[in-house]
């Protein structure tokens, strides 16, 4: 985790060289000599704590705190006075505004560093829990809660979402009866803002798919205009995602699909797997983007194989991470299991140098099952194509 | 295995650029470092950024989320962000995500520097 910040505001030159160097061993420090110039700070970049003297030119300790009261993002940084007024009534006064702590100059510097750590802590432990509650809510909601079933196909899914895991998800949709868009996708970052920056692109997504799908039924052109939606909303500015789109015709036997920069997906039979090639860039990243649609047929007994990066991520013994190559080596041999992905992922544990998986798993895996008429019997059929020849 | 060194440093060139050695790691636990080290480098009006991964171990997402951060922050200023001796883990990642088509690359630091001065 990244080293917490400090503001520091002190008019006193002296006094405020001496916090910024006691402080800076433990945080990261940045330093205002009265409230005005710390409420610039405040803007630039939001600290994790604020410390604070009362008594400054231009702007005092109370004005400062009250201005950060009236921010919903600046309300809730904890917040210690340090004084030299010892008396009762600026006591009171702090008390009054919501002060988190209080500290009398003269002061001895390790207990500053106590009551800072203390309030941190607390304040950790409410954003921890509050943020798995989030979490799991947001984890659920970008998850299929079913699977599509379509006759002579069978499918998979699996999905392990951490706590501070980051933004996979997956959706799929039936707009016309007998085609599918199936989405998998990455948004980058871990934690909380990951998912919730992924919740918010699946938005577009699904919006662009039911929106565009009078248009063009071509997975390039919609992840054309996803990239340009999520390059055009400033909120969405910091996201970045890898996404496949996938379009499925189980009649035709047939998958399209585009890739912007995802984990190029695997077309898996009994005897071997083979990476599915073509992929573009990125979404995110250039306004200009163009995508290429690329279509395959599905063989009987074949498998369409989709996942996110925490598979190809995990260590392995000897240090090296799984990689395509490991995913590929070992896929084949999972192939007639009842469950496959289960099989594959702890045969992945058992050859892994640790004992759990440690990002998010997601896997999909969709197969098209062995041709009916090869296992029926045959010669007792009037019917068969063995019995026309034989008239 | 643990990675000691979680560590980039920056080195200034000129007025208008810098190079980030990049270090062992550019991953969630100091991404966000990297990022506020960047901000802090174009704040101070460093425009071009060589990214230095001769020693880089590990780039995953977040890593490679907090370059694009950077990458979408100056490019409407002129500037660019440049790929110098990509490690043998780093091309894995950049193939991946087809991020090379945004991202110039260098065999080494002296041929970035020819280039972007």
């Amino acid at each position: 985790m990244a080293q917490h910040s400090i503001l520091v505001v002190e008019d006193e030159h002296t006094l405020r060289r001496l916090l910024e160097y006691r402080l800076s061993k433990l945080y990261r420090v940045r330093t205002a000599a009265n409230g005005e110039e710390a409420l610039e700070r405040v803007k630039e970049e939001l600290p994790d704590l604020v410390v604070s003297d009362i008594m400054m030119p231009r702007m005092d300790g109370f004005a400062l705190q009250a201005e950060l009261q009236k921010q919903r993002e600046t309300r809730a940084i904890p917040f210690i006075f340090l004084t030299a007024k010892a008396d009762e009534s600026s006591r009171l006064k702090g008390r009054r505004t919501g002060v988190d702590d209080y500290i009398t100059k003269p002061f001895d510097i390790d207990a500053l560093l106590t009551r800072i750590e203390r309030l941190l802590e607390r304040t950790a432990l409410f954003q921890t829990q509050l943020d798995a509650r989030i979490g799991q809510d947001f984890s659920k909601k970008l998850m299929p809660k079913a699977l599509p079933t379509v006759e002579g196909y069978s499918s998979h899914f699996f999905n392990n979402p951490k706590e501070h895991g980051g933004g996979d998800l997956f959706d799929w949709t039936e707009p016309e009866p007998g085609t599918y868009y199936i989405t998998i996708g990455d948004v980058m970052g871990k934690g909380l803002q990951a998912k919730f920056y992924a919740f918010s692109f699946l938005g577009y997504v699904r919006s662009t798919l039911h929106g565009m799908l009078r248009e063009t039924r071509s997975p390039a052109l919609l992840m054309q205009r996803v990239n340009q939606v999520l390059m055009d909303d400033p909120t969405m500015e910091e996201t970045f995602a890898s996404l496949l789109l996938v379009r499925w015709e189980p009649a035709k036997n047939e998958l399209t699909y585009a890739n912007a920069g995802h984990c190029r997906p695997l077309i898996v039979s009994p005897s071997k797997a083979e990476v599915v090639p073509y992929s573009d860039i990125i979404l995110g990243l250039d306004p200009m983007a163009e995508f290429t649609d690329t279509t395959l047929q599905l063989s009987p007994e074949c498998a369409f194989v989709t996942y996110t990066d925490g598979l190809l991520e995990q260590e392995m013994e000897g240090g090296a991470q799984l990689g395509e190559g490991g995913l590929m080596d070992l896929i084949p041999g999972v192939y007639r299991e009842a469950q496959p992905i289960d099989r594959m992922l702890e045969q992945i544990l058992a050859k892994s140098t640790l004992p759990e998986f440690a990002d998010d798993i997601l896997v999909f895996w969709l197969e098209r099952q062995a041709l009916r008429e090869r296992q029926a019997p045959r010669w007792f059929s009037p019917f068969s194509d063995q019995a026309d020849r034989k008239v | 295995m643990q990675v000691t060194s979680m560590n980039f440093t920056v080195e200034s060139w000129n007025q208008q650029t810098v190079v980030v050695h990049v270090g062992k790691a550019l991953d969630f636990r100091n991404a966000s470092d990297f990022k506020a080290a960047c901000q802090e480098q174009v704040r101070a009006g460093v425009r071009n950024f060589v990214l230095d991964f001769s020693e880089t171990g590990i780039l995953d997402s977040t890593g490679l989320g907090s370059i694009f951060s950077l990458y979408r922050q100056v490019s409407p200023l002129d500037g660019q962000v440049v790929f110098a001796a990509v490690s043998r883990p780093v091309q894995v990642v950049v193939q991946l995500t087809r991020t090379y088509k945004v991202f110039r690359q260098f065999p080494s630091l002296d041929a970035a520097r020819e280039a972007v001065k």
